[in-house]
C-alpha cells in the first residue's frame, strides 16, 4: 500500500500535466507561439526572396562602364537594379543614409553601404554589395592588365572594399537569435509561473490542500507543481524550437548556422535554469494568498527583475559595447536567465563567464526553493486574509 | 464524563485517542487540554456549537494544523504521515478541484494514498454509484449541484477503504435524503470495523445517528458516552397533555418542590421533576385539572445535556461565536 516519497511526487506532477495539457488556454498559447515562430523566420526570407528594385548611385568614372558593371552584378545577386548617377560622394552618403539608394559604386575605388557588412559576409556574391565589389574589382583589374600592375592589384585582392557609414553590428543574426530567445524565456517563465501561482492559490481557496497534506507532504506538492508545469511548459518549448529549426533550415535562413546554434545550445540551459529558479518563488507567492483573483498582484513581484532584464537587453542587442551594469545583470540569478543569453548572443560572454553565472544561478536556485518552500509550508494551510510575508518568515502563520 | 487514563488505553484495536490537545490562536485557547477516545466499530460524534474547536481537533487529526500540547494517537501509536494513509478526510469547507473532473478526482485521490491506478478506479468507480453520483462521474465537479458536490467529498473521504474516517460537518446544508444516505453510509463502514468520527454544532438533529458522543464547548470535553445514556440522565422529564388547557394553565398550580415548567408546546407541557419527587404525584393534579390525553416520561436532547453542563444555551454560544467571527473578520478587513 506504500508509495515511495517520489512515486507520491510524480503522481501529483501526472495531474498537472493532464490537467494542464487539457486545458484550452495551452493548446491556444502553444498555436499562437508555433505561428509567431515561423512568421519570425518565415516573413523575412519570403521579404527577401521577393523583388524589388534597388537604386545604386554611381559617383566619378565611366557611366557606361559602371552602368554595365552594375548590372552585371545585379545578375550575379539575383536583383533588379536602377543606376543613378549622382553628382559627388556627399550627395551618395546623403542619399544612402536616407535610404533613397542601396549602394553606391565610388568609380572603381570603393562600394559604398549604410551598414558595414560584418567580417564573414564582407565579399559574398550573394548580396549586391558583396557583387558589386567583386565585379567592379574585376573590372578594375581587366583595366589595369595592359599597364602591367594587375599582378600588384591582385597581390592585395580583387575585390572593392565595402565601407559602410555605420560599423558592423557583430553577429547580426547570433544577435536575432538572442532576441528571440530572451524573448521566449521571458514569456515562458510569466506564463508557467503565473499558471503556478493560479494552481497553488486555487488549492488553497478551494481547500483542496487539507484533503491532500492528509496524503503528501507540502514539499511533495510542491515539487510535483512545478516538475509537471515544467514538463509541460518544455513541450511548449520544444515546439517552439522544432519550428524554429525545421522552417529556418527549409526557407534557408541565416538563423541557422554557427553563432546561432551555439546561441540556441546555451538559450536552452537557460531556460531551464530560469524556470527552475523562479518556479517555487512563483508557488510561495501563490501560497500567500487567499483568492484566485489576487495571484496576478501576488506575482508580480516575483516577475519584476525579468522584466528589468527583458527591457535592457534591448540596449545591449542594439549597441556596439556592454556596460558594466548589464554585466553585472548576466551574473544576478533572477536576471541572469535572460541577461547571461543576450551576453552570449551579443558575442561577448566567455564559456567560463556563462559557467560561472550558471553555477551561482544553480546555487540560487537550491537557496530559492529553500525558502521558497518554507514559505508555502507555512502559508498554504492559513485561512482567513492575504498573508504578509514577513510573517510567514517569523513564523507567525496558521 | 471519564477522565482518560492512559495507562488503561484501549488504543491498539483500532481507537483514536486525543490526549490533552492544545492549541492556541493569539489569545484564543481553541484547543484547551481536550482528551476523549473514539472507539472503533461505531458512529461516533463529536459535537458542540461553532467555534468549540471541533474544526480544530479534527485538523489536528490529519496532520494539518501544529498542536501547541498534547497527542493525537491511532492504533496506540503517535500519528504518522504513514498512519494518515489510513485516514479519510472530509474538511468543513470542503476540498476538492472544482475544474476536475470527479471520477479523475476521485482516482487522484486514490492513488495519492497508496492504491493502484486499476484499484483506485474500480473503487472510485464504487463509491460513484453507491452515492449516487455515477451519472455525474464524468463531469467537473464544479458543474454538480451543492448536495452532488458533498456527496463526491464524502466519495473523496471513503475512496481508499480508510480505517478511520474523520468527517467535519459531513450533514451540514444536505437534504434529508442526502442525510439518510451519508449517515447509512456511516454506520455501514463502523460496522466493517471501521473508526467513524463526525462533527457537528446541530445536537439534536445528529443525536439518532451516533452511539456515542463527545460534548466539547471552549476546547474542553463537558460530556462524553453513550447517547441513550446520556439523555436518560439527569432529572426525569415528563411531557402531558390535558384537554380542554391548550396554554397549559394546570401546571402553573404546581408547588415547585414537585416540579418546573421547561416549556408548554401545542398544549402539551414539558416538565422537569425536582428531585426526589413522585411522578405520579404529577399525573394526579392533571386528573384534577381535567381529562388527561397524554402522560409520558421523555428524555432529555443532547441540546440539554450541553446545557445542563455548560450553563448556557447552543443556540445562544453559537450566535456568540458568530457575531465574535464577524467582528474579527471586520477588524481585519478594516486594517487591509
Amino acid at each position: 500500500m506504500s508509495r515511495s516519497w517520489f512515486e507520491l511526487t510524480w503522481l501529483v506532477a501526472l495531474r498537472e500535466l493532464r490537467q494542464g495539457a487539457r486545458a484550452r488556454s495551452f493548446r491556444i498559447v502553444t498555436v499562437v507561439l508555433v505561428l509567431a515562430v515561423a512568421a519570425a523566420v518565415a516573413i523575412p526570407a519570403i521579404v527577401h526572396g521577393h523583388r524589388t528594385v534597388q537604386k545604386v548611385g554611381i559617383v566619378g568614372g565611366s557611366s557606361t562602364a559602371m552602368t554595365r558593371t552594375v548590372q552585371t552584378a545585379a545578375r550575379i545577386a539575383g536583383a533588379t537594379v536602377k543606376v543613378i548617377r549622382v553628382s559627388d560622394l556627399a550627395t551618395a552618403r546623403a542619399q544612402l543614409r536616407s535610404g533613397t539608394l542601396s549602394a553606391v559604386l565610388a568609380s572603381d575605388r570603393a562600394v559604398l553601404v549604410k551598414q558595414a557588412p560584418s567580417a564573414g559576409n564582407a565579399s559574398s556574391g550573394s548580396s549586391l554589395a558583396g557583387a558589386l565589389a567583386q565585379v567592379g574589382g574585376l573590372s578594375r583589374l581587366f583595366a589595369l592588365v595592359p599597364a602591367g600592375s594587375a599582378a600588384a592589384a591582385i597581390s592585395h585582392g580583387v575585390s572593392l572594399p565595402i565601407l559602410g557609414l555605420k560599423p558592423p553590428l557583430a553577429n547580426l543574426t547570433s544577435r536575432l537569435t538572442g532576441l528571440s530567445i530572451a524573448i521566449v524565456i521571458y514569456i515562458i517563465i510569466l506564463i508557467y509561473g503565473g499558471r503556478i501561482t493560479v494552481g497553488v492559490s486555487e488549492e488553497k481557496s478551494s481547500r483542496v490542500i487539507e484533503v491532500l497534506l492528509a496524503a503528501v507532504r507540502p514539499a511533495q506538492l510542491l515539487l510535483g507543481k512545478v516538475l509537471g508545469m515544467g514538463i509541460l511548459a518544455l513541450a511548449q518549448v520544444a515546439a517552439i524550437v522544432i519550428t524554429y529549426v525545421v522552417l529556418g533550415l527549409a526557407v534557408g535562413s541565416g538563423l541557422m548556422h554557427g553563432a546561432s546554434a551555439e546561441v540556441l545550445g546555451v538559450g536552452a540551459m537557460w531556460i531551464l535554469l530560469g524556470y527552475a529558479f523562479y518556479c517555487t518563488a512563483y508557488a510561495a507567492a501563490g501560497s500567500l494568498i487567499d483568492r484566485q483573483s489576487d495571484a496576478y498582484n501576488a506575482s508580480l513581484p516575483v516577475q519584476l527583475p525579468l522584466i528589468v532584464a527583458y527591457m535592457l537587453s534591448f540596449t545591449v542587442l542594439y549597441a556596439d559595447s556592454v556596460y558594466g551594469f548589464y554585466w553585472f545583470l548576466a551574473f544576478f540569478p533572477p536576471t541572469a536567465p535572460i541577461s547571461m543569453t543576450v551576453l552570449v548572443a551579443v558575442g561577448v560572454a566567455r564559456p567560463w563567464q556563462i559557467a560561472l553565472s550558471a553555477l551561482i544561478c544553480l546555487a540560487a536556485t537550491v537557496g530559492m526553493a529553500w525558502v521558497a518552500g518554507t514559505i508555502y509550508g507555512r502559508a498554504i494551510l492559513h485561512t482567513g486574509g492575504r498573508l504578509k510575508l514577513r510573517q510567514v518568515l517569523r513564523g507567525q502563520a496558521s | 464524563m471519564s477522565e482518560h487514563d492512559p495507562s488503561a488505553s484501549a488504543g491498539a484495536d483500532g481507537a483514536l485517542e486525543l490526549l490533552d490537545l492544545r492549541r492556541r490562536y493569539g489569545d484564543v485557547a481553541a484547543l484547551d487540554g481536550l482528551t476523549f477516545t473514539v472507539p472503533p466499530g461505531q458512529v461516533f460524534g463529536f459535537l458542540g456549537p461553532n467555534g468549540a474547536g471541533k474544526t480544530t481537533a479534527m485538523r489536528a487529526t490529519v496532520g494539518v494544523v501544529a498542536l501547541d500540547g498534547g497527542e493525537v494517537r491511532w492504533r496506540g501509536a503517535p500519528v504518522d504521515t504513514q498512519a494518515r494513509r489510513d485516514f479519510g478526510y472530509m474538511p468543513e469547507e470542503r476540498g476538492l478541484y472544482p475544474g476536475m473532473v470527479v471520477l479523475e478526482q476521485l482516482e487522484y485521490l486514490g492513488r495519492l494514498h497508496g492504491m493502484s491506478a486499476g484499484d483506485a478506479h474500480d473503487s472510485a468507480q464504487h463509491w460513484a454509484e453507491r452515492l449516487g453520483v455515477a451519472d455525474k462521474a464524468a463531469a467537473k465537479l464544479e458543474a454538480l449541484s451543492q448536495g452532488n458536490q458533498q456527496r463526491v467529498q464524502l466519495a473523496a473521504a471513503l475512496v481508499h477503504d480508510p480505517r478511520l474516517l474523520v468527517l467535519d460537518e459531513p450533514f451540514a446544508g444536505l437534504d434529508p435524503v442526502g442525510v439518510d444516505a451519508m449517515s447509512e453510509v456511516l454506520a455501514e463502514r463502523a460496522a466493517q470495523g471501521a473508526t467513524v468520527l463526525f462533527s457537528s454544532h446541530q445536537l439534536d438533529l445528529v443525536e439518532h445517528l451516533c452511539k456515542t458522543v463527545a460534548i466539547i464547548h471552549r476546547g474542553r470535553l463537558v460530556a462524553q458516552g453513550d447517547v441513550e445514556e446520556l439523555r436518560r440522565g439527569g432529572r426525569p422529564r415528563l411531557a402531558v397533555r390535558v384537554g380542554g388547557d391548550p396554554d397549559g394553565h394546570w401546571a402553573q398550580r404546581l408547588a415547585a418542590w414537585l416540579a418546573d415548567i421547561a416549556r408548554v408546546q401545542a398544549g402539551t407541557v414539558f416538565l422537569t421533576l425536582a428531585p426526589g419527587a413522585d411522578a405520579q404525584a404529577v399525573l394526579d393534579a392533571a386528573r384534577v385539572a381535567g381529562p388527561v390525553e397524554h402522560f409520558a416520561f421523555e428524555r432529555r436532547r443532547l441540546s440539554e445535556v450541553f446545557r445542563e453542563a455548560v450553563g448556557a444555551r447552543v443556540e445562544d454560544v453559537d450566535t456568540e461565536a458568530q457575531a465574535h467571527a464577524e467582528a474579527a473578520a471586520t477588524q481585519k478587513g478594516r486594517a487591509r
